[in-house]
C-alpha cells in the first residue's frame, strides 16, 4: 500500500545514512545531512577512543538536551510569581502526573551537568588539548576561553534554577549571591540593585532570575557551543590528532597501478615511488558514519539512562517556603558552590582597624583571579607539540600537578562542606552529633 | 564625475589619507554613524528600562506599636528581621541581617552572662547572635566577635510618632551603638 510503502521510504531516508554500503556512501552521508554537518567525514580512531577524551563534551551536550526538553516541559507548568512559585513547584511534585520524575530529570541533568562540564575542562587540561597543534588556521586558546564561559553559564544556569522555587534554598542563596556581588567596590550597590530589580527580593527578582534562566543563559549555550563545535573542526580535531599526526614516520607505499599520462608510467604500468605519511591514511581513520554515529547514540542513550536511573533513586528535595525571617542552620549552598561558600567563610581579613569582607576576597577577588589565570594560561604554556593531546605529558608535569592541586583543593573544600560543616557553620566531624537547635526565635 | 574618476581612483591607490571627502563617502559614514547609534540607544534604552523608577516595597520607617504594650526585654519582628529591646522605659532597635551577607542571625541566650571587654570596657554580656551561614558571632549590643562578619550589628533610630505615640523605626536611618529612646 502506499502508506507503508511511503512509511518505508521515509524510514529508510532517516537512517541508511548510519549504515552505508561503501566509503563514499558514508563521505555523502555528511556531506547532504544538515544534522550530521559538523562532523567530519572520516574520523580518526583515536579520537573515537573512550579513554582520551572520555566523551566529556557529548555528555554534556546530551545532559543540555535534556534540561532543555523536560525545561520547556516544566515551562508550562511553573508560575514564576512570588505567591504561586513554591505552590506550583510542589503541584508539579505531588499532583502533576509524572511530574517529579519531570523536575527531578531536570535537576538531576543539572547537577551532572555541572560536575561533568568541570571534568571535560580537566580533561582539556590534562591532556594540553588547549594548545595548537599544526593544523592551519588553529586556535585552541580561543576555544578553551569559549569553554570556561560555557562553564560560568553552566554554574549560572545551575544558580537561577535553584532560585526558582522559592524555597528557603532559593531565598538565602539569592540573598548571599546579591551581598557577595554588592562587596564589589563601587559597582556593588548598583549591580545589587539591578540584579534584585529594587532593594528587596521580590516579585521583580524572582522574574529576572526566571527570564535568565529560561532564556538568556540557554541562548548563551547554545550559540557558544555552535561556536565550540566548529571551531573544534576547524582547529583540526580533537588534539589527540595533532598527537597522532607528530608520531607519524614517513613511510613507503608499496607502488599502486593507477592512471598515468607519463611515458615511464605507462611503459612500467605504476606511478613513481612516493613518501607519504600516514595521517589520512586508511589504517587510522573511518568513516564518520556510522562509526562515529553509532558512538554518539551509545553515550546518548547512557546519558539518558543514567539520569533517568539516578533521578528514580535520588528523589528532589523541595525546603520549606522562603521565610526572610528564619535562616535555615545549616544554610548550605548546593555542593558546587560550597568550595566558595568556604572561602567566603575563611577569608575575612582584619587590617588594623580597617576589615576587608570575606565576601570581597573569597567570593569575588579569589574566583576573579582562578578565572583570568584559566583565561590566560594557554597564552602562558610554552610546553613543545609532543605535548598536545596526551595524558599527563611529561613537558607539563609541574602545571599539571599545580592544576590537579588547585582542582583537589576546590573538591576538598566542597567535601569539608558538604560533610564537615553543621549549624553556625561550626566544624564537626561525621559521626558527631549535631546539637537540635530551634527553628523560631 | 569624470573628473572625480580620474583623479580619485589615482590618489586612492598613492594615499589613501588625502583622499577627499566626496558626497559618497560622506553619505556612508554618515549612515553608518546613524546606524550604530540607533543600536547604542537601543541598547541603552533596553537597559534602562530594567532599573526600576518605582518600587513597592514596604516602607522603610515604619510604626511597631505603642512603647507600653512592647514586652520588657526582647521582641523580635520578624518580616522587618529587626530586634527590638526594652530596658524598663528605654528602647532601642538592632538589625538582624548579618553584616557579611546578609543571613538573619539568631538570638541566643547564654546560660551564664559573660563578662567581655568591648572596647576598653567591661560588659555583662547576658546574650548574643550567632549567624547560621558562616557562623559570625556578635555580642548583645551587635559587636561582631568570631566568624567572618567585618561590621557590628546595625543600629536604627527609634522615635516616637507624635500623633498617636507609637514607637517609630526608621530602618533608613542608622544610630550609634549607645542610641537608647527614653519615654
Amino acid at each position: 500500500m502506499r502508506v507503508t510503502e511511503s512509511t518505508k521510504k521515509l524510514y529508510d531516508k532517516l537512517t541508511w545514512t548510519w549504515k552505508p554500503s561503501s566509503d563514499k556512501e558514508a563521505g555523502d552521508a555528511i556531506v547532504k545531512n544538515l544534522l550530521l554537518h559538523w562532523f567530519p567525514n572520516k574520523i580518526s580512531k583515536a579520537s573515537l577512543s573512550w579513554n582520551y577524551s572520555m566523551w566529556l563534551g557529548t555528555i554534556s551536550f546530551v545532559l543540555f538536551m535534556i534540561l532543555v526538553f523536560t525545561g520547556v516541559v516544566l515551562m508550562f507548568l511553573y508560575v514564576p510569581s512570588v505567591e504561586r512559585a513554591y505552590s506550583s513547584v510542589k503541584d508539579i511534585e505531588f499532583v502533576v502526573s509524572f511530574g517529579w520524575l519531570l523536575r527531578g530529570m531536570h535537576r538531576m541533568a543539572a547537577h551532572l551537568m555541572v560536575a561533568v562540564v568541570f571534568f571535560h575542562m580537566v580533561r582539556v587540561f590534562l591532556t594540553g588539548a588547549y594548545k595548537n597543534g599544526g593544523a592551519v588556521g588553529a586556535n585552541r586558546p580561543l576555544n578553551w576561553i569559549i569553554g570556561i564561559i560555557l562553564l560560568i553559564t553552566t554554574l549560572l544556569l545551575s544558580f537561577t534554577g535553584y532560585l526558582l522555587p522559592w524555597d528557603q534554598l532559593a531565598y538565602w542563596a539569592i540573598t548571599v549571591g546579591t551581598n557577595i556581588a554588592r562587596a564589589a567596590p563601587l559597582v556593588g550597590e548598583a549591580t545589587r540593585f539591578f540584579l534584585l530589580g529594587g532593594n528587596t527580593i521580590d516579585q521583580n527578582t524572582l522574574i529576572r532570575f526566571y527570564v535568565l534562566h529560561v532564556f538568556f543563559l540557554p541562548m548563551i549555550v547554545l550559540l557558544l557551543f555552535s561556536y565550540h563545535m566548529w571551531r573544534v573542526r576547524k582547529d583540526g580535531g580533537l588534539a589527540v590528532t595533532d598527537h597522532e599526526a607528530l608520531d607519524q614516520k614517513p613511510e613507503k607505499i608499496a607502488p599502486v597501478k593507477s592512471k598515468t599520462y607519463s611515458l615511464l608510467g605507462i611503459t612500467n604500468g605504476t606511478t613513481v615511488h612516493v613518501q607519504n605519511t600516514m595521517v589520512d591514511e586508511e589504517k587510522n581513520t573511518v568513516p564518520s558514519s556510522p562509526h562515529l554515529l553509532r558512538r554518539i547514540w551509545l553515550v546518548t542513550l547512557l546519558t539518558f539512562v543514567a539520569t533517568f536511573v539516578l533521578t528514580i533513586i535520588f528523589r528532589a528535595p523541595l525546603e520549606a517556603p522562603a521565610n526572610p525571617a528564619v535562616t535555615p542552620n545549616p544554610a548550605k549552598a548546593p555542593w558546587y558552590f560550597l568550595w566558595l561558600q568556604e572561602i567566603v567563610t575563611i577569608t575575612t581579613v582584619k587590617i588594623g582597624a580597617f576589615t576587608i569582607n570575606g565576601a570581597l576576597i573569597g567570593g569575588i577577588l579569589l574566583p576573579g583571579i582562578l578565572l583570568a589565570l584559566a583565561i590566560w594560561w594557554p597564552y602562558r604554556d610554552k610546553s613543545g607539540l609532543n605535548s598536545v593531546g596526551v595524558w599527563f605529558a611529561k613537558e607539563r608535569k609541574i602545571q599539571n600537578w599545580v592544576f590537579i592541586s588547585i582542582c583537589a583543593l576546590i573538591i576538598i573544600f566542597m567535601l569539608i562542606g558538604t560533610f564537615l560543616r553543621g549549624p553556625y557553620w561550626n566544624f564537626y566531624w561525621p559521626w558527631e552529633a549535631w546539637p537540635e537547635m530551634p527553628v523560631k526565635f | 564625475m569624470k573628473l572625480y574618476k580620474k583623479t580619485g581612483s589615482k590618489s586612492l591607490i598613492a594615499n589613501n589619507n588625502s583622499l577627499p571627502e566626496t558626497r559618497r563617502s560622506f553619505l556612508q559614514k554618515l549612515g553608518l554613524g546613524g546606524v550604530l547609534a540607533g543600536l547604542a540607544g537601543f541598547g541603552w534604552q533596553s537597559f534602562r528600562s530594567l532599573i526600576p523608577n518605582v518600587l513597592y516595597e514596604p516602607p522603610q520607617r515604619f510604626k511597631i506599636g505603642l512603647p507600653a504594650n512592647l514586652a520588657e526585654g526582647v521582641t523580635f519582628l520578624e518580616d522587618k528581621r529587626l530586634y527590638v529591646f526594652k530596658e524598663g522605659r528605654s528602647f532601642y532597635a538592632i538589625s538582624a541581617a548579618c553584616t557579611h551577607l546578609g543571613c538573619t542571625v539568631k538570638y541566643s541566650k547564654l546560660n551564664q552572662p559573660k563578662q567581655v571587654e568591648i572596647g576598653g570596657e567591661k560588659k555583662n554580656i547576658p546574650f548574643e547572635f550567632h549567624c547560621p551561614c558562616h557562623g559570625s558571632k556578635f555580642y548583645a549590643e551587635g559587636t561582631n566577635y568570631a566568624g567572618p562578619a567585618p561590621r557590628p550589628l546595625q543600629w536604627y533610630k527609634l522615635e516616637v510618632s507624635p500623633d498617636d505615640g507609637q514607637l517609630v523605626v526608621d530602618m533608613s536611618s542608622e544610630a550609634e551603638q549607645n542610641f537608647r529612646l527614653t519615654v
